[in-house]
């Protein structure tokens, strides 16, 4: 304890380079806070507009599919893995989807583009599709012909809410299907290819008009808990059969997860770099302070002080500085990481480039999650207590008579 | 008066001997100090007493020889006796005084007995009576900075009895003192010799406080030139 209190007592008398050090580890452990939480709100909101916009967080699909989307591939009988999902724990939301590709021609141009049938109310729980409704009205169940479709798709056709256009597609018994669509609403989801190929009509009038009933390309799954999409998918797969492949985001996003992985791994790099110039930084600043203390340090050795208590002594000295220091640094890059979360960072100037990594928005809300917080400042911790025991170390090995004389 | 209190046995100290300008501080030194005594290194700059101190007080290693205090042999210790010894056997004396700059008066004089696991009260306690000693009392809660040189040095002579060691050993205590202070360091310091039976060595190359002494070592070039007990 008085090893303790004389720690305190050296803090307090040597104000300046406590309040240096603690300065520059406070500023340290904000910035890893802050980059953490940055980059997992980023993260965060990378999947959940990439998973959350339309492919969901686990689709379920006949098992060749994935490798050769053809109308063989298809799943063939709604119904039963209705039941089957519908019995399975830990699902929030599901809806079957059949996708194709169609040409839509309006009155002056003609444009591929996606053709998918969905049931309205159901996949307002699952997609951002009806949130993303721009003008004009989303669909709902029994609305025929109706069509929801991208806004850059609506303006390659040059066609408004109200206005017709037609498509021409393959139905299901890879007979000619064709038709005309009324446009009843228009959306903007932000991911510019999505937005430029993709329209929705009811499930209902697709499965007549495509020979498509019970059939469905795949279906789309919410676990209540969408952090346990890889258990509920293994969980489906059981219970499905042989027949059925069910996939989370992980597998059927993987660029998505290899970009964030890459994100990853240069945001953690950029922290490594950064830990070890403070490290050098806080381990010479030590080196510094400590043996300008060496004629203290010699004192103490000749009025009988052994090395080991003055370990302690200069170890709870740096440990009470970093403990100062990573409280105040986490309490400020909490409050940063807080705030942004409630407000988040806007970066209209760079929107392009972030919708090339598939995020749809121009703001960047930071992650809020006061467990890694904690994890943040216990590494910064043990970063500052490791980078100061060299050079404590080094200096208590000196033989006392050294350390008096010490200039 | 125990005859083997402390004995140094061709004690040599040679500085950098594998460099050609290997310097030979110590030179076969024996001697030997009797338990109670008042005993003073003299000699000019120079002539190796600061190093015997040093090596007696186990701050410096010898180059060879031995030195003996109460029956232990202190250059064969290990760092950490050597620290024990120092602890609860030596009180050291600097020239430049050396008190601990974050700790009060008070507080350096209780350290070494907190060192040595004495209760607060005791600390306490003794380290008055000892302030007391040395006329020191009302300076025991500044701190060393708002002391003047005497003042420190008395402190740091009171942090060096407090903890009841055997030996004292003071290196130079006067040298930094106007000669009132020094005389009246000096007075104190050998009323402690009497009162606590505490052996003190110091080294100076003042003759008023070289007078003082009932034991006189002179060195020159680190051999010993003269070694005379007085009256």
């Amino acid at each position: 304890m008085m090893f303790v209190h004389f720690a305190v007592r050296n803090i307090r008398a040597y104000r300046n380079r406590s309040l240096v050090t603690i300065l520059l580890l406070a500023l340290t452990t904000t910035m890893l806070v802050f980059a953490t939480a940055f980059m997992d709100g980023s993260h965060a909101k990378m999947l959940s507009n990439a998973v959350e916009i339309y492919p969901g967080y686990i689709q379920i699909t006949h098992r060749d599919f994935r490798d050769k989307p053809s109308l063989d591939n298809l799943i063939f009988d709604t119904g039963s893995v209705r039941r089957v999902v519908a019995t399975t724990p830990g699902i929030a939301a599901f809806a079957p989807r059949f996708e194709s590709f169609v040409l839509f021609a309006g009155d002056a141009k003609a444009v591929g583009g996606m053709l998918t049938g969905i049931e309205p109310a159901a996949e307002k729980k699952l997609s951002r599709l009806a949130a993303s409704l721009t003008r004009g009205a989303y669909l709902e169940e029994g609305d025929g012909n109706r069509l929801y479709l991208g806004y850059e798709l609506a303006r390659r056709l040059k066609v408004e809410v109200g206005e017709r256009l037609s498509f021409v597609g393959t139905g299901v018994d890879s007979s000619f299907a064709a038709d005309t669509l009324v446009v009843k609403g228009i959306f903007n989801t932000g991911l510019f290819d999505f937005d430029a190929t993709a329209a929705f009509v009811d499930k209902g009038y697709f499965d007549r008009i495509m020979m498509a009933e019970n059939h469905a390309t795949h279906f789309i799954v919410l676990p209540a808990d969408p952090r346990e999409a890889d258990p509920v998918a293994a969980d489906l797969n059981s219970r499905l059969g042989p027949d059925y492949l069910a996939e989370s985001w992980r597998t059927t996003m993987e660029g998505l997860v290899q970009a964030m992985l890459v994100d990853s791994i240069f945001g953690y790099l950029t922290l490594a770099v950064i830990f070890i110039v403070i490290f050098f930084v806080v381990l010479i600043y030590t080196w510094l302070t400590v043996f300008a203390r060496m004629r203290e340090i010699g004192v103490l050795r000749a009025v009988g002080t052994r090395p080991g208590q003055i370990l302690r002594m200069l170890v709870a000295e740096s440990m009470l500085l970093a403990l100062g220091s990573v409280v105040l640094g986490g309490i400020i890059g909490g409050v940063l990481a807080w705030y942004f979360h409630h407000h988040p960072i806007c970066f209209s100037f760079s929107e392009e480039q972030f919708k090339q990594y598939g995020l749809a928005a121009s703001s960047m809300p930071t992650a809020f999650a006061p467990l890694v917080i904690l994890r943040d400042m216990a590494v910064m911790f043990v970063l500052a207590v490791g980078s100061t025991l060299y050079p404590i170390v080094k200096a208590n090995r000196v033989r006392p008579i050294e350390a008096i004389h010490h200039v | 008066m125990d005859s083997s209190f402390l004995e140094t046995r061709q004690l040599c100290k040679i500085f950098a001997p594998h460099q050609a300008a290997a310097v030979q501080a110590l030179a076969d030194i024996d001697l030997a100090i009797h338990r109670g005594e008042f005993a003073v290194l003299s000699g000019p700059s120079g002539s190796g007493k600061t190093t015997l101190l040093n090596i007696i007080g186990g701050l410096d290693g010898a180059s060879s020889g031995t030195v003996i205090l109460d029956g232990i042999t202190v250059t064969e210790l290990a760092e950490k006796e050597l620290s024990r010894l120092r602890r609860d056997h030596i009180g050291f004396v600097f020239q430049a005084y050396n008190l601990i700059p974050v700790l009060t008066a008070r507080e350096n004089i209780e350290y070494v007995m907190r060192l040595q696991g004495r209760s607060h009260e005791e600390c306490r306690r003794r380290g008055e009576e000892v302030a007391a000693k040395l006329d020191i009392g009302a300076l025991l809660d500044k701190l060393p900075n708002q002391l003047s040189g005497g003042q420190q040095q008395r402190v740091a002579v009171a942090r060096a009895v407090a903890g009841k060691p055997k030996l004292i050993l003071a290196d130079e205590p006067t040298a930094n003192l106007d000669s009132k202070s020094a005389a009246n360091l000096m007075d104190m310091m050998q009323q402690l010799n009497e009162d606590e039976g505490i052996t003190i060595v110091f080294s100076s190359h003042d003759p008023q406080v070289i007078s003082k002494a009932k034991h006189s070592i002179v060195l020159r070039d680190g051999k010993v030139a003269a070694n005379e007990h007085l009256a």
